[in-house]
């Protein structure tokens, strides 16, 4: 998902009463989970999705996003996905 | 004749409180070598510094040696001595009484271990418990047989208790045999699940903290089996009266308190937990 800086609107996650603690490591490996079942369900370029990829692209550390993303590549992501 | 009246050498025959003040014995320090033994076989054969168990369970069957020794001489004091005064024996249960308190302690710290996970389960393990891909054993099979088996031991053990209290061998004796015979059965369909269980103790937290918390009751019951086995022997042989019988009496306190002990962890580590 490539950003345009001309139309890209800064955007941070809002509170999530799920998550009220400082720690937000389960807000972030959940919002990944979350967009990953959403788009297995609708498609990449379903809309609604896109909260997700939002939220957990802003709270995640990229190392762990790529960490995952190899993990679900090889088969290995340790999440339910269904 | 009045105490100041007496020499000092009667006087040393004569003694002036309840207490048993045990003669010297080797026991203490011999089980103290044979359990030092054990605990640093079984360490270093765990961790792989010593490419068999042989020393191991030689340590163990020592320990057992000296143990049978020891309880040996304890009966011998208590029921052809006659050492066990009232106090004495008040003073043994008490202690029996610390130690399952600590006992129960230490499996509210193995609780707390599978707690601290199962109720916030971290990322690594997929935020689920049990973790991504474990399968956590039924709680409908083998472990409920179990957990009615042990319900029924319950049930024996007051059978036999009230049999004992009322003057009644023979019921003492089927009391004391059908819960001895409860406990091995419930020892070796424990052995049969761990055998036949898809992940052991090595495979991430919660087969760690599983099996720690099941593995030490399950030692405690096999220690309970020969509790059991000890007082039907007792019984057999006239060791216990009607009413002394401190031996019966923490045995029977100590199955219950596993049984409680397991009755939580079914419903928390089986149940819940799966």
């Amino acid at each position: 998902m490539a950003i345009d800086p001309e139309t890209f609107k800064f955007e941070t996650p809002q509170f999530d009463p799920r998550f009220p603690n400082q720690n937000q490591t389960k807000n972030c490996a959940q919002n990944y989970v979350d967009y990953q079942k959403c788009i297995a369900i609708k498609g990449e370029d379903f809309e609604p999705c896109k909260i997700f990829w939002r939220t957990y692209t802003s709270l995640c550390p990229v190392d762990w996003v790529e960490k995952w993303n190899d993990q679900k590549e090889a088969g290995k992501l340790p999440f339910k996905l269904d | 004749m009045k105490l100041k009246n007496m020499t000092n050498k009667v006087r040393g025959n004569m003694q002036l409180h309840p207490f048993h003040l045990v003669g010297p014995s080797p026991w203490p320090m011999f089980t103290s070598f044979s359990l030092m033994n054990l605990a640093l076989s079984m360490a270093l054969t765990s961790h792989g510094y010593m490419g068999h168990n042989y020393f191991m369970f030689l340590a163990m069957f020592v320990v057992f040696y000296s143990m049978t020794l020891w309880f040996k001489d304890m009966m011998a004091e208590s029921s052809y001595l006659g050492d066990h005064t009232m106090a004495v024996k008040r003073g043994m249960n008490q202690g029996f009484m610390l130690f399952v308190v600590s006992e129960m302690l230490m499996f509210v710290s193995l609780f707390w271990a599978y707690l601290h996970s199962a109720l916030n389960p971290n990322v690594e393990m997929g935020m689920m418990w049990p973790p991504m891909g474990m399968e956590a054993m039924s709680p409908a099979e083998l472990p409920l047989l179990n957990t009615m088996m042990l319900l029924a031991s319950g049930v024996t053990m007051t059978y036999a208790h009230h049999a004992l209290m009322n003057k009644d061998r023979k019921n003492t004796l089927y009391g004391f045999m059908y819960s001895t015979m409860l406990m091995v059965v419930f020892v070796f369909c424990q052995g049969l699940e761990y055998s036949f269980s898809s992940f052991t103790i090595a495979d991430s937290v919660y087969g760690s903290a599983f099996f720690s918390a099941t593995g030490l009751h399950g030692m405690h019951m096999m220690m309970l089996a020969m509790m059991l086995a000890m007082c039907t022997w007792r019984v057999y042989n006239y060791d216990f009266t009607n009413t002394s019988h401190v031996g019966a009496e923490t045995t029977m306190l100590y199955l219950h308190v596993l049984d409680m002990m397991w009755l939580f962890m079914y419903m928390v580590m089986y149940w819940w937990g799966s």
